[in-house]
Formats: C-alpha cells, structure tokens, sequence
C-alpha cells in the first residue's frame, strides 16, 4: 500500500533480469524510451528481449528493422534461448523491414520531406493500431533519420510519432547509434532524439585494462524515480543480465575514450 | 596415497547455505584443501555448484578431480585463466564456462548468476578459486568492493559461499575484508613440514 497522496504510473515490465529493479518496477506505460549505445553494446538484444518477454505475457508487440534485413535478426537472435520463432509464426511478434515499408509508400527516395514524414508516421500508427501492438521497437531510429535533412523535421517525426503512439498505450524503445558512449557524449545522433524521449538508456563499453566491459545506465526515465548508476551486462543465452559496476572499477571516462 | 582432511568436513557440517566460507590454505597444501572442502559439498551434502577457476586452467582441475575419483559432473567451471593463452579455450568438457579475463569481475559474477538460473538443484554452492589469484590483476580496493558484492549476492540467494585464500599473498585491504564478509573461517593455512 502507498502512503496517502503518492501516486505512480502503470509500468510496462521489461522482464529484462535487472533492469526493473534499476527502473523501480518497469517503464511507465506509453513512454518513448530512447536506447542509444555504441556499436556491438547489446541494443538490438536488449529491444528484442524487451518484445519477447512482453509475447511472453500475450502482448501483441511490433519491430521495425532499417539497420539489417528482418531474416538477418531473426537469424541472429535464434542463438538465444529466450526467443522462440513460435512468436514470430503465431502472431505476437511482428517484424518489418523498414525498406518494404518504404516500398509500399513509395518512399524510395534519398531523402524525406514532410508529406513524406507525416506519410511514414501514419503507415507506422496504423500498423500499431491494427495489430493492437502495445510493444514497439524501431532499430535504429538513426538509420531512419538519416532520410530526414532538416533537425526540425526529425523532431516532428519523433514527437508526433511518439504522441501517437503513447495515445495508444504504446511503449516504445528507439534504438540510437551513437560513436561514443563517454562523458560530453552526445546519446543520438542528431542531438534532438533526446530531447522528445520520454527516457534515455545508454549503452556502450568500459574499458579496463585492455578489456571491454559491456555497461548499461539509465540517464533519464520521466514518471519514475530510478537507479543512474553504470550497470554491468552479459548477454548470456537467457537474455541480458545487469549488475552493479564496480565502483572502483571504472575508470574516468576521459581514460576511456576510443582513441585516446 | 592422497589423504583428505576430515576436520574440514566436520566444520563444514556447521555452516548453512547463506553462509560465506573463507578457506585459508598455503601453497602445498592447496589442492589437498580444496578437494578435502569439495568433496564433503558434492558427496556428504550432495551439492552441485559453481567453481571458479582463477588460479588454474579448468581442465586442469578437472583433471585433477579426475585422478582422485570425484566425479565433477555436478559441477559448472568458470575458468577465467584460459583464454589468456591462445587456444587455451579448447578443452574437452562440456561444463566448462570462459571469462575473458580475471579483471573483468562484473562479468564473473554475472556467469554465475546465470548458471544458477539454470539449474534445477536446490543446494547450491559456488567456488572461489582464489582470492590471492584475482589479487594478481585487480587493485585491492576494488578486489574489496567485489568480494563484499559477491558474498552478499549468494548470502542473499541462499547459496554457500566457499572462498579459497592463501594469506600471505592476499593484499591486507582484501585479507581483513574477507575476514569481515565471511560468516565461517576455515584455516589451513599454516602448514607445518614434517
């Protein structure tokens, strides 16, 4: 029971080992939570966990794919035990390739204006709102920026997109590529994908003594008060799984900057 | 003919799953404490568990098991030497589990939860092959900060915590937090030449 006047919002359970004990129960529902890590940091893992515990549950869920072709991931993520292809066959999983999305809007262009935005953001609605999808993953949502020149048009795209969405008790996870996961880091691309989410989690690599270190934390998470700390991540068969990073083992991030 | 210390097994018969075990041992006498401590665990309480190899390749303690009779199938290996040397991963047992190196601490842990979700035995035990070891690599503070997150994590999931040490090659930083994590001292440490 909570104390009088206290109130929290509905979560969306991850099922992710971990990361609802650092997000205090789950992500609020209906949230646009941007995923932003370098590359090989565990995203795409983390976003296809995030839909199979929620098939799990009977969730209807949808993943839009413009970073590799869906047989491509769907080849990939069968090494995991937690994925079974029975999701996929029957229904609870549903997987789109962005570049037949693009086919069949006729969007087969370099670049994208705002009819041609405000046309992919429909096609993407209507889907959820068909299929009844209450999960949603886009990977990347970089890749599918780079379509869009202008700052203020990929703004719109993401703030009426993920309006929308929330409007039908969507939870969302954005994947972003980002180069660098250190300090004075930018966590998008584009720098305005963090402003229009609703929460920021970030992946990327530690680096102690010659060894990478997988780490995951969580930066900003609106509606709920939550762990910032680095969290340390395998992906191990069973899905991912965090522990807190040793405090006296992370090395200052200036230290840590490829290149460096 | 290899004799087993039976005042480790009946010190052991006190200590209960949510337990940490420090076992003190020195350089000779090592693997006669380690198999007088695993070999009660596996037969007298019928164990299964986790050993975490950081002083020795896998297989070789495998092996050595072997050459005494304990039978290790009951038993996951983390060995966290082996892939340091270049082709060391290749070794004949399936229950063998490969951590890149003895630094990447967070990633120990980790393996070990995950082998424990796999498992369907109730009592569990997990095997740390040896402090003094890990002290090679890891700067004290933060050897000290993991074993206080490590102990507490299986004290907390009920499974018995047993930690092998030589003490004169521990840092003092670490020796004293062992002695202050750990629930139960177990010392063999002192070995006396005959």
């Amino acid at each position: 029971m909570q104390p009088a006047g206290q109130y929290s919002r509905d979560r969306c359970i991850t099922g992710v080992h971990g990361l609802d004990e650092i997000l205090r129960g789950g992500i609020p529902y209906g949230s646009t939570v941007l995923a932003s890590g370098t590359c090989g940091s565990g995203k795409t893992t983390l976003g296809m966990e995030f839909l199979v515990r929620g098939a799990d549950a009977g969730e209807a869920c949808a993943h839009f794919t413009a970073t590799e072709p869906s047989v491509k991931l769907l080849e990939n993520i069968r090494q995991f035990q937690f994925f079974d292809v029975k999701m996929v066959d029957s229904g609870l999983i549903n997987v789109f390739d962005m570049d037949v999305l693009y086919s069949w809007l006729g969007l087969e262009k370099s670049s994208f204006d705002l009819d041609d935005v405000h046309s992919l953001i429909k096609a993407i609605v209507d889907i959820v709102n068909t299929i009844g999808v209450t999960r949603l993953v886009i990977d990347s949502v970089t890749t599918l920026c780079y379509k869009i020149k202008s700052e203020q048009l990929i703004r719109d795209f993401l703030f009426t997109l993920g309006k929308k969405l929330a409007t039908l008790g969507c939870t969302t996870i954005l994947i972003a590529e980002i180069t660098s996961a250190t300090e004075n880091a930018h966590w998008s691309s584009f720098g305005v994908e963090e402003a229009i989410a609703d929460g920021i989690i970030v992946l990327g690599d530690v680096e102690r003594m010659g060894h990478l270190l997988r780490f995951l934390q969580v930066v900003k998470m609106r509606g709920t008060p939550h762990s910032r700390a680095k969290h340390a991540i395998e992906l191990t068969p069973l899905g991912v799984m965090l522990t807190p990073m040793l405090k006296w083992g992370a090395v200052s991030d200036k230290q840590n900057r490829w290149g460096a | 003919m290899f004799e087993l210390d039976q005042g480790i097994s009946d010190q052991l018969t006190e200590v209960s799953l949510n337990s940490a075990v420090q076992v003190r041992c020195g350089n000779s006498n090592s693997f006669m404490v380690t198999a007088s401590t695993m070999i009660p665990l596996l037969q007298m309480f019928e164990m299964s568990g986790v050993y975490i190899s950081a002083s020795r390749g896998a297989a070789e303690v495998i092996q050595g098991f072997e050459a005494i009779g304990v039978d290790v199938s009951h038993i996951q290996f983390i060995d966290l030497v082996s892939s340091g040397i270049l082709g060391g991963t290749t070794v004949p047992y399936s229950n063998v589990h490969f951590v890149d190196s003895p630094i990447m601490l967070e990633s120990v842990l980790l393996r070990t939860l995950y082998i424990l979700k796999t498992t369907d035995h109730e009592r569990n035990f997990i095997f740390l092959d040896s402090v003094n070891s890990l002290a090679i690599y890891n700067e004290d503070r933060m050897l000290a900060e993991y074993l206080h997150t490590f102990i507490n994590t299986f004290r907390q999931q009920e499974v018995l915590t047993v930690i092998l040490n030589v003490p004169d090659q521990t840092p003092p930083l670490v020796l004293s937090n062992l002695d202050l994590y750990c629930t139960d001292l177990i010392d063999r440490g002192q070995v006396v030449i005959h």
